[in-house]
Parts: structure tokens; C-alpha cells; sequence
């Protein structure tokens, strides 16, 4: 086994490879990166040191669009709705994800027909994810509203969308309708590929299902887990379709969250300084939070 | 004969004759003489971009602009873009100094960030050109007070009145025309039903015809809840626009003074921000989600007995084919706080399509604009439309506004517009715009009481600019 290892780390080909070969080989994705993503973001924080009104690059500003931004009420409400929305949406998202993949994983009728039909919302583009859900459960004329959860008294004089302490809820329900079955495919594809000889050895040493699932399953899997979860949460986070469809970021600023925040400074507002400080901020956060994540899970969950 | 060869009598005639030329040249025949064609030669073959907002009323003027380019060889790519794409596309080739379009339909409440940036050309050098201006172009025919409010400027003009958007009440003449409901009401308020005139008429009407599933309405069972009245209440479009121009103005309020200090939390404000948060209990539970195109289309679907509605999205509902309710609703003038007739303000949105600063065909454009603008365009605009929204104070005496099956509207629509203006300058508008909308909504949600709403809506306000006018 070693010296096969051995003749595939060092074949006849890769041995007479010229040094700039592997760059060009990553060339292509490293050159789209930084055009469209390095490039921008780097534009963006060189914004964000400068006044920046009506598209037309100002003065030097040193920290006062961060100062503006961190003074403004509204840019901490906008923070405090997207730790809320990410809260409740990705624990739900990740266990009804998690025990979905579990159903799959046992013999059920039509299982070959049913995951296609789970991507479904997923494949969906969240524009028309939100254009539906309004349909569905719009005040006075929504499929659901109309039908169900009006005649029902569900939920008092006011339409979902249209009440500050229901919107948001209505908007996590949405985001877990569409994005469930991703986390549930992905997790029944992790499961398909786990070895069977150590739930094998399990069965013999008397492991209940339940044994087997928090000491075969659960660590076996740690590594794609954390890895979905964490690409979830920053995905839920800078949510924005489905809001801007279904609420604006309203009832008053019930729903707005910082992507919606940055669209309307950005475009409504053109105060392109400030929008850029708060993406940067943003950006500040997830770097500090993705770190500690992956410092933790490398630790804790052996997941790296 | 003389040493030139021409007796007196001959120079007479021909002095005589030399005068009436130059004084024919001078006057009458350049106005007879003036044309698009002539006036367009230099620029014959240009194509001009103009953007514009879809409405029934643009898409009918849609299939005259041909005509122009018939008429001046200049091509126009007229372009027709939802009411926010032509907000966020226009301003963002204006603002980017692209130049795309030459011109961009621009709402009054647009201008005062536009003119703040920079981005508009100002029309007083091309309306002073003999060889662009029609000499007929009849200026004072224009209808005031939206077209002096809203085109000029820093004595400046920046266009002409292209479009003239207002608000009207509108009713459901089948339940007003009910003998049974009719007599409820009376024995109810103490007077007839009819469409109101007042804010305390609206709000009785709306009380009274705001119904549970199984009541019965004009001697039918409801299979599903009936409300009193239909109002905007989304978080943009004009929800809080309405509230002010139709309820603080017509109470004597307003929300900045003279000199564009925020004046939000007043007494009288308070008082008008209350009659109109009231009308959101005998509204839909979807209130907070209506936009101005869902009043109409909520209002088509016969849910609701009376609203508040822009008069252009009114001329898509009320046709045969697009409600059944069609051809059975009454028009009013928008109602007014009891006792303050002479103060009445109604919520317009009159609309200038500007020049942009980046044009590279500002007199080829300058003549489409005038064109468009033109009392022969206008009349063939209302009329390919079986009416609309007019411009001139001449088209109200057009057969089509007169005579057709929604004179009643036109009607409606005149009174409107004989107090509507064009909005302030405010070049912080948006700021302003979304933090009011915001708690409009909540006030007419119930979550802040009106006083509260005001003083928060002060507070934002001072918060965003003070003063809030441009200077």
C-alpha cells in the first residue's frame, strides 16, 4: 500500500512537470476570484475610507463612515434581526435536515423519485421562492391566507407580512422551506458514503441505533456537518431576495436586515460610503467568526 | 424715370412692398413658418433614448411617438420601465454620467436628490432658441399649480409637465345605489350615503360597510369578510405620501416650515395622522402589504367599498373585462377636513421627463420633449386612450373627458388637480421617505399611537436633515 501511495505522490509524469505548472492549472479560478470577488471587495473598503455621495467618489474620510454606520440605531437593528433570523432558521434548517437524511437513508417506497422532488426549493431562485410564498400568504387574497389561515383566526386582524411581530417568523419559515432539503440531501449524500464495517462491529458489540448515531454517525459525519452549517449560516445571514419580495424590510424596519439595510443606502440612499463600511463590517465579522468556527470544530470535533 | 430707372411711384411700391416683407418675415410668418420637420433637419437620423414609467397611459402614448420620428427623422427608443426600475435604472445612468438615456422620467419627489447631484440639464437655453421653440407651444395652457411646481427650479426649468399623476376617492356605486344600505346608513349617521366629501364622511362610510363573513351586503350573505375602505399602507411606494399630502396638508399641517425645518410632531399634524390611521381598522388585514398597484387591482376584486387610489392605475380597473365592477363605480374628489375646503390638498405626483446632464442630443431631445408636450399630441393621447391623465387645462373640454363612460372620473380627477403640486425639493428625500413610510406603517398598524409616530417621525427627520430643503 505504501508504495503505491509512494508511486502516485511521485510519478514519471509530475517529475518532469515544469515548476508554473500547478499555477496554471489554478490560474483560471484564482483569476475569476480576484476579478470578481478580491478585486470588488478590495474596491469596496477603499470606498468605505472615503465620501462617497450620488456614485461620485469624494474626499478621504478616514473612520467616518464606521463612526456614522456604528452610531446609526438602525444598523444594530438590522444586526440584532439577522442573529435572530440565523438563530432560529439554521438550527431548524440543520435537524430537520439532519433526520430527513436519516429517513432517507431507510428503505421507503419511491425514495428514487423523492430526491429529485426535494430539490425542488432549493433549485428554485429565491426571487421566485419569495414571488410564491407571497401568493401563498399574502393579507386578503394569499392561497394559504385566504383558505387557511384566515378563516382560521390564525393570526388575529392583520395579515403575517404585514405585522412586525409575524413578519420575520414568516420569512424564517420561508427560508427553512427552501433550504431544508439542500441540507437534507447534502447530509444523505455524507451518510451514503460512511463505512459500514464500524456500524457492522457496532451491531455485534449490542450499540443501540441510538449509540450508534451519537458515536459512529455524529463523528463520522462532523467534518461535512460543520462544514454545510457554517456555509448555511453565512448564506442565511445575507439573506436578501425573499425579503425585498415579501417585505421591503417592513413592517417598519421588522424585517431589515443588513443586506436589505446596504441595498438601500447603496441604491435608494446613494450613500455609497457608509453602505460600503457596513459591508465591511460584515465581512469583519464573518472572517473573526469563521476563524473561531473553524478553530473550535478543528479542536473539539476533529473536523478539519 | 430718374438715373436708376425707377419713377417715385415705383420706389413707393417697392418701399411698401420691402416693408411688408420684413415685417411678415418678422413676424406672422415665422410662427406660420416654424415646423418639427424644418426644426429637426440638423438633427435628422439621431437616435435618442428616453425612459419613461409604464403606465396605460404611457404604453397608449407609446404607439404615437412613431409619428414623431415620421415627422423630425429623429428615432426615439422610448423605453417603458415599472414604476421602480424607471426610478432605480434612470437615476443610476444619470448618477453614473453614462448617458445612456437622454432623458428619464423623473417623479417630483426624484428631483430635488437629482437637482442636488447635479444631473439634470436645465431647458432655458433650448426654449430660448428660435429654431427649437414652437412659437405656439401655448406654455400657460399647462396645468397649474403642478407645472410651475414641479418643472422649475432655483429660477430655472428643467422640463415640461409630462405626466400628472393624482389621487381620487372611489366608491362601489352599486352598494351606494342600494335602497337597503342606503336607509341603514341614514339611520345610522343622520344623513344620505353618498360619496364622501369629507375625512369624517370617509370614515363613517368605511365604518359602516366593514362586515364579517355572513353579514349580508346590499341583501346578499358575505362568504367572506367586506371592508369599509382600501388604502396603501406598503413599505414604499406612496403609503406615507398619501398621508401627507392628503391628510396633513388638508388639515393646515405640513411636515417641514417655510424654511425646511422638520415639523413632524405638530398638533395639527398629530390630529391628521390619527383621521387617517383610524381608516386602517375598517381596511384589509393585507393593508400593510398593499402597494399603489394592489389598491386598484384589491379594489377591482370588490373587497371593499371605497379608496383611495391613483387615478391613472383607476383608468386599468374600471373597463370592461378587467373587474366586474366595472362601469358601476363613482368617482369624488378627494375629501377634506370639515370646515377647511379652502385648504384642501390632494396627493398628486406630477412628473417632468428630464434631460440628463450626460445627453449628447439635448436639442434633438428638447424637441421630442416638446413634442410631447404639444396640445395636438395631447389630445391625440387622450383620445387613442378614451381619456386619461391631462396635462393642458384644454384637454378637460375634449369630447373623450367630457363625454365618456368615465366622465365621472375625469370629473374627480380635475378637482384633484386644481390643488396638487409638486413635491418639495428635498434632496435627502429618500432617507426621509423611507424612515416616514416605515412609521406610517406602524402607526397605521396600531403599533405607535399617533403622537408617538410624529414625535418619532420628528426625530428621524432631524436625524436625516434640518433644513430639508434644497437650497
Amino acid at each position: 500500500m505504501a508504495a503505491i501511495d509512494t508511486d502516485l505522490a511521485v510519478s514519471p509524469a509530475s517529475a518532469t512537470e515544469p515548476r508554473w505548472y500547478p499555477y496554471a492549472l489554478i490560474a483560471p479560478a484564482m483569476i475569476t476570484f480576484v476579478l470578481v470577488a478580491l478585486v470588488p471587495f478590495l474596491f469596496a473598503v477603499f470606498i468605505s475610507f472615503h465620501q462617497m455621495k450620488y456614485g461620485r467618489l469624494g474626499d478621504f474620510a478616514g473612520f467616518e463612515n464606521y463612526g456614522a454606520l456604528l452610531s446609526d440605531s438602525r444598523f444594530w437593528n438590522s444586526m440584532a434581526i439577522a442573529a435572530l433570523f440565523v438563530a432560529i432558521a439554521v438550527p431548524l434548517e440543520f435537524m430537520l435536515g439532519l433526520a430527513g437524511a436519516l429517513m432517507l437513508c431507510r428503505p421507503i417506497w419511491g425514495r428514487s423519485a423523492l430526491v429529485p422532488l426535494l430539490f425542488i426549493p432549493t433549485t428554485m431562485a429565491p426571487i421566485v421562492v419569495g414571488l410564491l410564498w407571497k401568493i401563498m400568504l399574502a393579507g386578503s387574497w394569499g392561497l394559504l391566507s385566504t383558505n387557511v389561515i384566515e378563516p382560521l383566526g390564525l393570526v388575529g386582524e392583520i395579515s403575517i407580512f404585514a405585522s412586525p411581530d409575524l413578519a420575520l417568523y414568516a420569512l424564517i419559515f420561508v427560508d427553512v422551506w427552501q433550504w431544508t432539503p439542500f441540507m437534507m440531501l447534502a447530509f444523505f449524500a455524507g451518510l451514503q458514503a460512511l463505512p459500514v464495517n464500524p456500524y457492522r462491529a457496532a451491531a455485534v458489540d449490542g450499540a443501540t441505533p441510538v449509540q450508534a448515531f451519537f458515536r459512529l454517525t455524529l463523528p463520522m459525519m462532523a467534518p461535512l456537518l460543520v462544514v454545510i452549517g457554517l456555509l448555511r449560516l453565512i448564506d442565511a445571514f445575507k439573506v436578501f431576495d425573499s425579503i425585498f419580495i415579501l417585505t421591503g424590510g417592513g413592517p417598519g424596519t421588522s424585517t431589515e436586515m443588513p443586506s436589505v439595510l446596504a441595498y438601500k443606502m447603496t441604491f435608494e440612499f446613494w450613500n455609497i460610503g457608509e453602505a460600503s463600511a457596513l459591508a465591511v463590517v460584515v465581512w469583519l465579522l464573518f472572517f473573526a467568526f469563521c476563524n473561531v468556527f473553524y478553530q473550535l470544530a478543528k479542536k473539539k470535533l476533529n473536523a478539519f | 424715370m430718374n438715373r436708376n430707372g425707377f419713377t417715385p411711384r415705383c420706389r413707393l411700391l417697392a418701399g411698401a412692398a420691402l416693408a411688408t416683407g420684413l415685417l411678415a418675415g418678422l413676424a406672422g410668418p415665422a410662427s406660420a413658418a416654424w415646423s418639427y420637420a424644418e426644426a429637426a433637419k440638423p438633427y435628422k437620423g439621431t437616435t435618442i433614448h428616453v425612459l419613461d414609467e409604464i403606465t396605460p397611459l404611457q404604453e397608449t402614448l407609446a404607439k404615437l411617438v412613431p409619428t414623431f420620428t415620421e415627422e423630425t427623422g429623429i428615432k426615439v427608443e422610448y423605453e417603458l420601465l415599472n414604476h421602480f426600475e424607471v426610478i432605480n435604472k434612470g437615476q443610476a445612468d444619470m448618477l453614473s454620467g453614462r448617458g445612456y438615456y437622454d432623458a428619464i422620467m423623473l417623479h417630483g419627489f426624484q428631483l430635488g436628490p437629482m437637482l442636488d447631484a447635479g444631473v439634470l440639464r436645465p431647458i432655458d437655453d433650448l426654449k430660448a432658441n428660435a429654431a427649437l421653440a414652437d412659437p405656439d407651444f401655448d406654455e400657460a395652457d399647462l396645468i397649474e399649480p403642478a407645472y410651475k411646481t414641479t418643472a422649475f427650479s432655483g429660477g430655472k426649468q428643467y422640463g415640461f409637465l409630462n405626466w400628472n399623476y393624482n389621487q381620487i376617492y372611489w366608491a362601489r356605486g352599486d352598494l351606494f345605489g342600494d335602497p337597503g344600505e342606503q336607509a341603514a346608513f341614514k339611520a345610522k349617521y343622520g344623513y344620505a350615503l353618498a360619496p364622501a366629501t369629507t375625512f369624517k364622511q370617509l370614515r363613517d362610510i368605511a365604518e359602516f360597510f366593514t362586515r364579517p363573513a355572513g353579514a349580508t351586503l346590499a341583501g346578499k350573505t358575505l362568504d367572506s369578510p367586506f371592508y369599509g375602505i382600501v388604502l396603501e399602507g406598503i413599505k414604499g411606494g406612496s403609503t406615507f405620501l398619501s398621508m401627507w399630502g392628503n391628510f396633513i396638508k388638508s388639515y393646515g399641517g405640513d411636515i417641514v416650515d417655510a424654511d425646511g425645518h422638520p415639523t413632524f410632531d405638530t398638533p395639527t399634524n398629530v390630529e391628521a395622522i390619527a383621521a387617517w390611521a383610524e381608516l386602517w381598522k375598517f381596511a384589509p388585514p393585507g393593508t400593510a402589504e398593499y402597494s399603489l398597484i394592489d389598491v386598484p387591482t384589491v379594489m377591482g376584486n370588490g373587497i371593499a367599498a371605497q379608496a383611495i387610489a391613483w387615478s391613472d392605475f383607476v383608468l386599468g380597473i374600471d373597463r370592461p373585462g378587467a373587474s366586474p365592477y366595472a362601469g358601476k363605480f363613482l368617482y369624488g374628489a378627494m375629501p377634506y377636513k370639515e370646515g377647511m375646503e379652502a385648504k384642501r390638498s390632494v396627493e398628486g405626483e406630477p412628473s417632468a421627463i428630464v434631460i440628463s446632464q450626460a445627453s449628447k442630443n439635448p436639442e434633438a431631445t428638447f424637441l421630442f420633449l416638446q413634442w410631447l408636450v404639444e396640445k395636438q399630441q395631447q389630445t391625440k393621447l387622450l383620445e387613442a386612450g378614451q381619456g386619461g391623465v391631462p396635462i393642458r387645462e384644454s384637454s378637460w373640454s375634449l369630447p373623450v373627458m367630457q363625454d365618456g363612460p368615465l366622465a365621472g372620473m375625469f370629473k374627480a380627477m380635475k378637482s384633484s388637480l386644481e390643488v396638487t403640486t409638486g413635491k418639495p425639493k428635498m434632496p435627502k428625500f429618500y432617507e426621509l421617505y423611507d424612515a416616514l413610510t416605515g412609521i406610517s406603517q406602524e402607526i397605521g398598524l396600531g403599533k405607535l399611537s399617533p403622537a408617538e409616530g410624529a414625535a418619532k417621525a420628528q426625530k428621524a427627520m432631524l436625524g436625516i436633515c434640518d433644513p430639508c430643503l434644497l437650497k
